[in-house]
């Protein structure tokens, strides 16, 4: 019998490559990541882009519905507000604040977390116990509560939301890296190289670490669909962002006393902040869907 | 049995030490002086400042004041709130019942809704029910409650006029306070109108009712589902088929009570989550409760009272908390045992 290759290489992916393999079949997902990655170069280059700036209003321009509408101009495509600030370029600068600093809110708290709960994976007994049912307890309440309790120490404003945000989610991260890196400690392929002498911090670095990013990320992509929700909330009860910043949320707030005579200025904010939540959901399902058929093969 | 109640009482105790030493510091980390805040009383004179600072023991060490705010508060005294110098426990007593009322109500809709769509969902499993259950769970999960509430507003109260839009009733109907959930105290009442003020109430708490639901709702139809997925799987539902049960007997019998379990488990949490939910959405409807109360005790700049709300939402969450873990340790006998032969 004839072989055409006389070497038989195998090409074995990476775990992270393998999901990436099965990510990339699933077309709602990608329709997720697409619109992820584009929030994200619209938070970053909104300045570049937005046609107006989002805190000085044309007077001349006031209350104009969107473009569709019939009394529309299509100069200001989603409208103006009640001091004739454009609504799309509001939304443009309120993504870098809303959806931008989520998204950095997040990271921070997964690098924290991950370190406190992977060290905390490696101790036992009291510690370990006492750091478990405090863990038990700051989990039972409801994040959003609990960044309200932390506004309401720091003050109103949009640092002290972004802090309590973080400091909301770091828990959550210390959780989820404790638990998964204890269950890979079980395993076998730790065991062996634990006996080829390797110490607890190169086994974290070169073995664990590998095989449980992608939980973390899924679990990072539910932290920030629910950090969009706490800021934009937390704006909308005028605890977050203040009145001229372009913040979803409170130009939400902002467009309420209008609402019935303007209703674009309160279902355009809410559509965009649904729109972030959706993509990073799908993001997330996308990865899970990803990793339960990478585990059935 | 007896190690499960007392592992949950040791747990309980835990988290109230928690809890008390949280809102303790609190008074520390908020601006101002820390007996005022423990206290409420910002006009104090020289005198009460003095009897202030005897009562709460802060000449002595941290311990010692730490246990004169405990003894405080297991006598029922919160302090007054800075902003209207009322007491707060007497406050938070009228107003924490429309809370439970409103949360209640919706976490029945929740479940009602959200656990029997979870089912269809898993029993057409890879289906196309399947997957526009799935897909409207996912928008539902995504839609942030505010705005939720507000087109809710605009589309029923505003454009259909169908459902009033804020407040728990209309003015109209006198009610007594009993217990502070005003069905009960409209069952209670004696007045002739009180199915008149039934029907009112219903319709008030209807459209903030639901809003809060749609989010819990979508939780219970993955809960369910997945849950469901996983008893279809096994082998007594093989058996109670190779048995020859016809396909509704075996849901209707078999599958569903042992899917149930595994979502009741998971209802104290998300009794959590809904609370949070209900204090937002208290605020768009006007609803007389503690969430409504907190935030505008933000606003006030009233740490009295943000403390004690605080302290005692937490409390009141927790304990539905346990309560459900009991449930469920009740329902099923697997989750009783200290994992003997497991």
């Amino acid at each position: 019998m004839a072989r055409e290759k006389v070497y038989l290489e195998e090409v074995f992916p990476s775990p992270f490559m393998q999901l990436w393999g099965i990510f990339r079949k699933t077309p709602v997902a990608m329709v997720g990541f697409c619109s992820f990655i584009f929030l994200i170069l619209l938070s970053v280059f909104s300045p570049i882009l937005a046609p107006y700036t989002p805190i000085d209003g044309n007077l001349d321009m006031i209350l104009l519905p969107p473009a569709w509408h019939a009394d529309g101009n299509v100069s200001y495509l989603l409208g103006t507000d009640e001091l004739g600030r454009d609504m799309l370029s509001r939304l443009m600068y309120g993504t870098s604040l809303t959806f931008g600093l989520s998204f950095i809110v997040v990271i921070f708290s997964l690098v924290i977390g991950v370190v406190i709960g992977s060290l905390s994976a490696l101790t036992r007994g009291i510690k370990s116990s006492f750091l478990n049912h405090f863990l038990d307890v700051v989990l039972s309440i409801p994040s959003l509560l609990l960044a309200i309790i932390i506004v309401a120490i720091l003050g109103p404003g949009i640092s002290n939301t972004v802090w309590a945000v973080a400091i909301v989610f770091i828990p959550q991260f210390i959780h989820i890296t404790r638990y998964a890196v204890k269950e890979e400690f079980r395993k076998d392929y730790v065991l062996a190289s634990r006996l080829d002498g390797a110490n607890n911090f190169r086994i974290l670095y070169y073995s664990v670490f590998p095989n449980i990013v992608e939980r973390l990320m899924s679990q990072a992509t539910l932290a920030q669909s629910a950090a969009i929700l706490e800021i934009a909330t937390l704006g909308f009860l005028g605890l977050g962002a203040q009145a001229p910043l372009p913040e979803w949320g409170a130009i939400l707030a902002n467009g309420l006393e209008r609402f019935y005579i303007a209703p674009w200025t309160v279902y355009l904010p809410g559509l965009a902040i649904l729109f972030a939540v959706v993509a990073t959901n799908l993001v997330g399902e996308g990865i899970r869907h990803a990793l339960k058929l990478r585990k059935e093969n | 049995m007896l190690t499960f109640t007392l592992r949950r009482v040791s747990l309980f105790l835990f988290t109230m030490l928690v809890l008390t030493l949280l809102s303790f510091s609190l008074s520390f980390l908020f601006p101002g002086d820390t007996v005022i805040n423990h206290s409420g009383h910002i006009n104090a004179t020289a005198t009460d400042l003095i009897q202030l600072n005897k009562d709460y023991r802060m000449d002595e060490n941290i311990f010692s004041q730490y246990t004169a705010y405990l003894t405080h508060i297991l006598n029922g005294n919160l302090g007054q709130s800075m902003a209207s110098q009322s007491s707060i426990s007497s406050e938070i007593i009228k107003l924490l019942p429309a809370t439970i009322e409103l949360s209640l109500v919706a976490l029945l809709i929740a479940m009602l809704v959200g656990i029997p769509l979870g089912f269809i969902a898993a029993i057409k499993h890879n289906k196309a029910t399947d997957n526009a259950i799935l897909s409207l769970a996912m928008l539902g999960y995504s839609i942030p409650v505010f705005w939720l509430g507000l087109l809710a507003i605009l589309f029923f109260s505003i454009g259909l006029g169908w459902l009033p839009s804020a407040g728990q009733i209309s003015p109209l109907f006198e009610i007594e306070h009993f217990t502070g959930i005003q069905f009960i105290d409209i069952l209670l009442s004696k007045s002739p109108y009180k199915w008149q003020a039934f029907s009112d109430a219903s319709a008030h708490i209807i459209l903030p009712a639901c809003v809060i639901a749609l989010g819990p709702a979508t939780i219970f139809i993955r809960l369910s589902r997945a849950s469901m997925i996983d008893v279809l799987a096994t082998s007594y539902i093989r058996a109670a088929r190779a048995k020859g049960l016809s396909f509704i007997q075996i849901i209707f019998r078999h599958a569903i009570r042992n899917a149930l379990i595994n979502v009741i488990r998971h209802v104290g949490l998300q009794f959590a989550n809904l609370v949070t939910l209900a204090m937002v959405t208290e605020v768009i409807f006007s609803w007389p409760g503690i969430g409504r109360w907190l935030i505008e005790s933000i606003y006030q700049r009233d740490y009295t009272a943000i403390q004690s709300g605080l302290l005692v939402l937490s409390c009141f969450i927790f304990i539905i908390h346990i309560l459900i873990d009991f449930i469920y340790a009740a329902l099923n006998p697997l989750a009783r045992g200290n994992n003997n032969g497991s």
